[in-house]
């Protein structure tokens, strides 16, 4: 748009409306007060992002275990002992947290290396190895039980606080 | 729906159960006593429930948590943090950490009134007293009931409320005070022993079976912080057996924390041999590593000699960093065998704190960690003491329990345990009496609140009820009639005014003893209480004022009278509440009575 025409239209649409016309609008950049904001834009400055909860989950197991540090930091130069002595509480801490706030439950409950029926149809849930036949199998050895999460009971996020920080910094006053 | 509600106020833990009050139901039925989980933060930004709450109170800065982390379902912006985020929070910055109130609000070397805790906080964080502090988890008990149970108001039921069988008068006052600025209404104190023995009588609806007339049962409760120790015996009370509560230790200020705290000491030196030194900070988690490695080595079954103890390395190197350290059995044996439980003579007394000229205030800690041989002293001060002719004794006159019953955490431990039965059994040969019986089967850790909550029941007529009355003689101070001697100050003499075992729910004048008291002047008496002197009957004066009496914090009193001023000639009057709180009375010729008050201020100022 022309700039002389869009003040002539602007003018005449206050004039005899009362308001801008839309497209004279956009072209101003502006937004009309009281509209809806758009809904992505509103989800990026206030709602959860879906990568809320996984960031949670890290930071959860690098505050009750240090999996973050421990998975981030190189560890070729130490001896198999020390990284065993440093991995031993780790585990501990890190089965515990993950166990109280992600219940894990087999997706088939059964014994690993025996003969198991396939009764889901879900290739996401069952994964046939080996010798497929072009058909649905029946059934096979059990190679990997499979996890599912039962029930995940993360806690509220404090909408405040900013859930990119995995691992605040530490600053010790001596 | 009525509830009887008993809280466990620990040192280091705090834990509450609840029964349903049902008349109609058959009092030789069990009660159905249950254990409340207590919603705490345990983390910024996430309420759980847990069993426990741990008797930690932080007092948040600015910079401590993000905005809005610390909101309770019942409140969005609390002042303080109880539970478990402030002990861990407190890890990392102690000087904002209140811990061990209770043990401070037994202390008469401070004003417990006054805000004095976190005791080394730097200037300018907020402080809060002892009685303050004991208030606030209170108050977190009583809004995580109302909480979980909106149909039943916490202010509408029947509150116990434990404390130590070795507190006084005053800290007993004091827990009080705490309960009614937590917003409790008719609360009823009970002794800690007592409500793990009630625990252990839940649990055994057969225990008249089980002790037999005569019988003495110790009690010994070691909890995080603090020792008790308890005498039962077994009576007879019209054709029945009923139980009475025959002595109470002393105040032991010696726990399951100071044998964790040797362990990691231990291992710290062991690493400091080596070369390598640790922080403070790396002490605490070697403190809790010490505590889970000892947990492991010593549950039952197990077989491994060694656990292996970590400390992680600080910053983001994990690996790197990692101090390795073990704690053998060996150890364990060593420190909590030799150290905290020797075998000893009943004879051997615990040292005596040494006296400094200057002390340091602070708590005061036990100078001797041998439980051991303050479980002698305290079989031997029950020998000490006048004849109490239903005490079991050996011809040494020590006191000779035929059953013991344990409480507290520290006890889960089997080596324990065994060592204190063997020590016990022991002596008791020695006095040539029978092995000792252990009283087992209970939940060492929420007997006590169980307990309680048992013992409401009692007072509704159902279940047996352990009599016991005061723990203590107390007597107030009477300055001698004698001419006055520069620089000597004039011989002290004490009045008994509430004898030894003075029941719950009565009353006593103290006979031919008036006091002319000035109207409108606070007069002060000087109070005292002995755990030891029990045969002092009512009115008896103590000429000589020794170590077996303890003093306590003054008491004081101001007349105030309408018809002008004056000597008023006054008469003491002791009270023992219902509730178990004792109170001395001024009583005028014509009935006027005043109330004399503890005055906690005024001992800091001598």
């Amino acid at each position: 748009m022309g700039r002389i025409w869009l003040a002539i239209r602007s003018f005449y649409s206050i004039l005899f409306h009362g308001s801008l016309p839309d497209d004279a609008i956009t072209e101003l950049g502006l937004t009309r007060r009281g509209s809806a904001p758009k809904p992505q834009a509103a989800a990026a400055t206030t709602g959860p992002r879906v990568s809320d909860g996984a960031l949670q989950i890290l930071s959860i197991l690098q505050r009750d275990s240090r999996l973050v540090d421990f998975i981030m930091e190189d560890i070729a130069a130490y001896s198999d002992d020390q990284v065993g002595a440093a991995v031993r509480g780790l585990h501990d801490q890190a089965r515990e947290s993950l166990t109280r706030y992600v219940k894990l439950d087999p997706v088939i409950d059964g014994v690993e290396g025996t003969f198991t029926k396939a009764a889901l149809p879900d290739p996401a849930a069952v994964k046939f190895i080996g010798n497929v036949p072009a058909g649905k199998p029946s059934g096979g050895l059990l190679r990997h039980k499979g996890w599912r999460a039962g029930k995940v009971e993360l806690p509220t996020l404090n909408p405040r606080q900013d859930s990119n920080i995995i691992a605040p910094a530490e600053i010790e006053i001596e | 729906m009525k509830y009887v509600i008993g809280i466990d106020l620990g040192t280091t833990n705090s834990a509450l159960a609840y029964t349903e009050i049902r008349p109609d139901v058959d009092p030789f039925d069990t009660p159905d006593v249950r254990l409340m989980d207590i919603p705490q933060l345990v983390n910024p930004g996430e309420v759980r429930d847990e069993p426990l709450l741990p008797s930690s109170l932080y007092i948040p800065g600015q910079t401590d948590f993000p905005p809005g982390s610390l909101a309770l379902p019942w409140n969005a912006e609390p002042e303080f943090v109880a539970g478990q985020l402030a002990q861990k929070r407190g890890v990392e910055n102690a000087g904002r950490l209140v811990a061990s109130a209770k043990s401070w609000l037994s202390h008469s070397g401070v004003d417990r009134t006054a805000p004095i805790l976190p005791w080394n906080a730097p200037e300018g964080v907020r402080k809060i007293s002892p009685v303050d502090a004991s208030a606030r988890y209170l108050e977190h008990i009583r809004q995580a009931w109302d909480h979980k149970m909106p149909d039943a108001p916490f202010i509408e039921q029947q509150v116990l409320v434990t404390v130590p069988a070795s507190f006084d008068a005053v800290a007993r006052e004091l827990t009080l005070q705490a309960a009614e600025r937590a917003g409790y209404r008719d609360v009823t104190l009970l002794e800690e022993p007592q409500a793990a023995f009630y625990a252990w009588i839940d649990r055994h609806q057969n225990w008249r079976e089980r002790v037999k007339l005569g019988d003495l049962i110790l009690v010994v409760d070691i909890g995080g912080g603090t020792t008790d120790f308890t005498l039962i015996a077994v009576t007879e009370q019209q054709g029945e057996l009923s139980l009475e509560r025959m002595a109470v230790g002393e105040h032991i200020l010696l726990g399951g924390d100071n044998m964790d705290l040797a362990l990691a000491r231990l291992i710290a030196d062991q690493l400091a041999q080596k070369g390598t030194r640790i922080d403070t900070l790396q002490l605490h988690a070697l403190w809790h590593n010490s505590r889970v490695a000892k947990e492991k080595l010593l549950q039952p079954g197990a077989r491994t000699k060694e656990q292996p103890v970590t400390i992680l390395g600080k910053g983001t190197g994990l690996v790197g960093g990692t101090i390795k350290a073990a704690l053998r059995r060996d150890d364990i044996d060593q420190v909590l065998g030799e150290g905290f439980f020797p075998k000893v003579p009943s004879s051997e007394m615990p040292q005596r704190q040494r006296r400094f000229g200057l002390q340091e205030i602070g708590l005061p800690y036990a100078a001797d960690a041998a439980i051991t041989k303050h479980m002698a002293q305290f079989l031997r001060q029950q020998a000490s003491s006048a004849e109490h002719h239903r005490v079991r004794r050996g011809p040494s006159g020590l006191a000779a329990p035929t059953h013991v019953l344990f409480n507290g955490g520290v006890l889960h431990a089997r080596l324990i345990r065994d060592r204190l039965i063997e020590v016990l059994d022991s002596w008791l040969a020695d006095e040539g009496f029978g092995p000792v019986e252990p009283l087992t089967g209970e939940d060492l850790m929420h007997a006590v609140s169980r307990g309680a909550a048992y013992y409401g029941l009692a007072r509704h007529g159902r279940g047996v009820r352990i009599r016991g009355g005061v723990p203590r003689t107390y007597y107030v101070g009477i300055e001698s009639a004698m001419p006055a001697v520069p620089g000597f100050p004039a011989p002290l003499k004490a009045l008994t005014v509430a004898p030894f075992g003075m029941e719950e729910g009565t009353s006593v004048k103290i006979p031919n003893r008036e006091f002319g008291l000035m109207v409108g002047e606070p007069a002060e008496f000087r109070f005292f209480s002995s755990t030891v002197r029990k045969n002092d009957p009512l009115g008896a004066m103590i000429e000589d004022v020794g170590d077996d009496l303890q003093e306590l914090a003054p008491m004081e009193v101001s007349l105030t009278s309408t018809d002008g001023g004056g000597t008023v000639p006054v008469s003491f009057e002791t009270v023992v509440t219902e509730t178990g709180v004792l109170q001395l009375w001024c009583v005028a010729r014509d009935g006027r009575r005043w109330k004399l008050e503890f005055n906690v201020r005024e001992r800091v100022a001598q």
